[in-house]
């Protein structure tokens, strides 16, 4: 009865990604040796229609949405680029391909990319294996300390060990749901106007311009009121812009 | 509790009369000396001006009620008294306020004033005062009969307060530290606006200054002083703010001005217009009129001058000024393929607005991207600070030092192009590593199209794409039902391996302590009944099954006689023998009626 959950478990740590159907393959190595070729247009149809079939609606492929920032930034579309690439980071957070590519998108784009503790963290730990592994070392200690409890009880030193496994398995699952940037992906998004949008401090035309936010920009949506969306641009700069405007990474259901 | 009381207010009593003794020493000791000021030695005609005579050192002084001068009406209003206690010195002074009202203009002198304080006589110094004629009406000198007959009655004329002329009021005064500017150059500009302090007043709109030519940043909140001018206090309201000069050639500028709104003393009504009711309100008559006022400054006229062509660096960028440059690499050991962090700090004054980016020199073998800014302000203004340029740089081959960098300046003041370099730094940066081409492996690729192809045969960045295909979830884990599935199975799990291992222990330890005494009674109670048993067994039974009983008198009493019984089977002289089948039956009947324990004790 215990062994099974736990199983389950050691399934979702050892296989984080599953892997996708043999017919996709196809598709994918395809639209690769375009993008190898140097025909990036062609690899961009390719990476487009790939990533609307229904095996991707509930996950995505981070090599897929990097090489479609691949071939984006081939066309010379620097901003959905770095959207692909974020968009790939954001389902495996150590993809380093990925973390340069952005970093040399935005550097080319003329925006200052800050890195806060979430994206340090993650880039050095998949968020994913500190809360399944977290879950399982946590749980392992509680069933350890149950039966040192109940059968032998002299083993101090077990009991304590088993202590400090629930409290760090459980520690570093929650640590590692708080620095999953999936967490709070649907309320981030990237510019992708082709103009620098005007922020105004009043969700209509006629509000008070509080500045511009530059193309391939990333953004906080704090609020969503009809076609005006409220968002926060670096420490300071915050305001309404057209929804048309920019790009979630994930919609509000927390998927594509 | 009276008592207590009536003794704290005897001590209060007595060290208020101590400290009032001290006080009267302090101040019965003290020097007397007298002292005459003229709030304003210079008004119009029409305006009136207050003297004050202060008298230190004693709290009773003579003096007269009116002083005679010839043109001036001088009479006593009032007295207040002023206690100072510096370094636990007590001074006490009355100040004696007179009223100066004028009745002509010209020149007067306000003789000598005598105080007699203590028995003796002091005398005030002569004071210099003069009375000018502005465009205010003049009073009339039937007017200023009455007033001197019948104060408090002056004529409805003379009520009128009058007007007065709105360059005393307020004006504006403009500082440019230079008249002759280069193109492009920055200098502070500051815009002094002065206001009549007697009267307040209140700025209805924002500062109006600029022209064709030139560009003004907007003015800040200005900053609020009092300064005296021709022996007339003044608010001060300074405006700062940066002038960049844009066009070559001469500039007029208008005055600057600033639309504000002055309340002036207005017309006293009957019974409210005796001087000693202004001395009440302060001074000021209590009732004011608002007046409209634009007050300006004297226009500006700047010539701008061209920036020299001759000499002009490659690498200017139109920066105007004096200026240093510093360079530092924020990650000098960037990992293979990551981005290194050229930061150029071009520290100084001048316009920093309109400088473009250092020139980098030395970038063969780098990868570079327009550089982002930032500028830290060691002033208000911003005219002067640090603007730091960070340049993203890759490496495209194995690299030991950064860029250097080059930033041409003009500076004004030598009229003269400087050009600033910066040497390259030691840094260890390396381009990233290839990932594999897609494997030949794959199972049916299509041949590329017949597309134009990007000349590097891979992506335009040089990046090849990455083979592997896995699927994750868009969802953290913790949100995702399979996680929390497992974790609730886990849970359920643990409670239930918890409880079965309970369940176990307890076996092993035959059961709760409550079923374990009840097992204990019964066998007790029945080797009390057992037929067979000697009397000696049955009471030790019986003693047994009496101490494991709840706690009462009954079972104390009967623990008692069952000791005693046991005591005497076992140490009597007779044999225990037996136990009758009466005697059995009471003692399990008084067994049976003991209280059963609840818990263990």
């Amino acid at each position: 009865m215990i062994l099974r959950p736990f199983l389950l478990l050691l399934v979702l740590c050892a296989f984080p990604g599953s892997r996708l159907a043999a017919a996709l393959t196809d598709q994918v190595a395809r639209a690769n040796s375009h993008l190898a070729t140097g025909h990036a247009s062609e690899a961009l149809s390719s990476y487009r229609a790939l990533l609307t079939s229904p095996e991707f609606r509930a996950g995505g492929s981070p090599e897929v949405w990097y090489n479609r920032g691949l071939a984006e930034e081939g066309v010379g579309d620097a901003v959905a680029a770095s959207l692909s690439f974020r968009r790939a980071l954001l389902l495996d957070p150590t993809l380093a391909p990925a973390r340069r590519a952005l970093s040399a998108t935005m550097a080319g784009l003329g925006i200052p990319e800050s890195q806060g503790w979430m994206p340090r963290v993650s880039s050095w730990i998949a968020p994913e294996i500190l809360v399944i592994g977290g879950a399982v070392v946590g749980w392992s200690g509680v069933i350890l300390f149950l039966l040192l409890v109940f059968l032998s009880r002299r083993r101090r030193g077990l009991i304590l060990l088993s202590l400090a496994m629930i409290v760090t398995g459980h520690g570093a699952s929650i640590f590692g749901t708080l620095a999953d940037p999936r967490r709070t992906a649907n309320s981030q998004g990237v510019i992708t106007a082709k103009v620098a949008p005007v922020l105004r401090a009043t969700p209509s035309d006629n509000g008070d311009a509080r500045g511009t936010i530059p193309p391939g920009s990333p953004v906080s949506i704090l609020s969503r009121n009809g076609p005006w969306w409220y968002v926060v641009s670096g420490p300071s700069l915050s305001g309404w812009i057209p929804s048309s405007a920019l790009t979630p990474l994930l919609d509000s259901k927390g998927s594509l | 509790m009276i008592l207590p009381m009536q003794r704290l207010r005897s001590a209060t009593l007595l060290l208020v009369s101590v400290a009032c003794l001290l006080l009267s020493g302090r101040l019965g000791a003290a020097d007397v000396s007298v002292s005459a000021e003229l709030t304003r030695n210079r008004i119009n005609e029409g305006e009136m001006a207050e003297l004050q005579v202060k008298v230190t050192g004693t709290q009773q002084a003579d003096l007269p009620r009116e002083i005679g001068v010839d043109g001036l009406q001088i009479r006593l209003t009032g007295q207040s008294t002023q206690v100072q206690m510096v370094n636990f010195k007590v001074s006490s002074s009355v100040i004696y306020s007179y009223i100066v009202m004028p009745l002509r203009t010209g020149s007067f002198t306000i003789p000598s004033v005598t105080v007699a304080a203590d028995g003796k006589s002091y005398r005030t110094p002569p004071l210099p005062f003069t009375v000018e004629s502005g465009r205010a009406a003049p009073v009339a000198p039937q007017a200023s009969a009455q007033q001197a007959g019948m104060p408090g009655m002056m004529p409805r004329r003379a009520r009128q307060t009058p007007p007065v002329p709105e360059g005393r009021l307020a004006f504006g005064e403009i500082t440019c530290p230079k008249k002759t500017l280069y193109a492009g150059e920055v200098v502070p500009v500051e815009i002094r606006y002065y206001f009549d302090g007697r009267y307040p007043v209140q700025v209805t709109g924002r500062v109006d200054f600029g022209a064709e030519g030139v560009l003004v940043e907007r003015f800040p909140d200005p900053k609020e002083s009092r300064e005296e001018r021709d022996g007339i206090a003044y608010n001060v309201l300074t405006f700062r703010s940066l002038l960049s000069a844009v066009k070559p050639g001469p500039v007029n500028i208008p005055p600057a001005k600033l639309p504000s709104q002055i309340q002036l003393p207005g017309a006293l009504p009957p019974g409210f217009d005796d001087p000693v009711f202004q001395q009440l309100m302060g001074g000021q008559a209590g009732f004011s009129q608002p007046r409209e006022l634009t007050v300006a400054t004297a226009p500006l006229h700047l010539e701008i001058l061209p920036l020299p062509k001759e000499g002009r660096p490659a690498s200017f960028t139109g920066a105007v000024g004096q200026f240093d440059v510093d360079a530092i690499v924020s990650n000098p050991r960037p990992s293979p393929g990551d981005p290194l962090n050229l930061i150029v700090k071009i520290g100084g004054k001048g316009n920093f607005k309109g400088m473009g980016p250092p020139v980098l020199t030395e970038t063969n073998g780098w990868r570079s991207y327009p550089p982002g800014d930032k500028f830290d302000g060691t002033d208000d203004l911003s005219y002067a600070g640090v603007k730091s340029f960070d340049y993203t740089l890759i490496a495209q081959e194995p690299k030991s030092a950064s860029p250097g960098c080059e930033f041409s300046y003009f500076d004004p003041v030598t009229a003269r192009y400087l050009t600033l370099a910066t040497k390259p730094l030691p840094v260890n940066a390396s381009p990233g590593s290839v990932a594999p081409a897609p494997p030949s492996t794959v199972s049916s690729p299509s041949e590329p199209p017949a597309g134009p192809a990007t000349p590097s045969g891979a992506t335009a960045s040089g990046k090849q794409p990455l083979s592997g295909l896995s699927l994750r979830s868009w969802t953290t884990p913790a949100l995702r039902s399979d996680f929390l599935i497992a974790s609730l199975a886990l849970c359920v799990a643990s409670l239930a391996l918890a409880a079965l291992l309970a369940i176990r222990d307890l076996q092993l330890r035959g059961g709760t302590a409550a079923s374990r005494r009840k097992r204990e009674s019964a066998s007790l109670l029945a080797r009390v009944a057992d037929p067979d048993a000697d009397a000696l067994a049955a009471h030790e039974a019986a003693v047994a099954l009496a101490r494991v009983a709840q706690d009462s008198p009954e079972r104390s009493e009967l623990l008692g006689r069952l000791e005693e019984r046991l005591d005497a089977l076992k140490f009597g002289a007779r044999s225990p023998g037996v136990l009758s089948e009466e005697e059995r039956a009471a003692l399990l009947a008084s067994l049976r009626s003991l209280p059963v324990k609840s818990r263990i004790s």
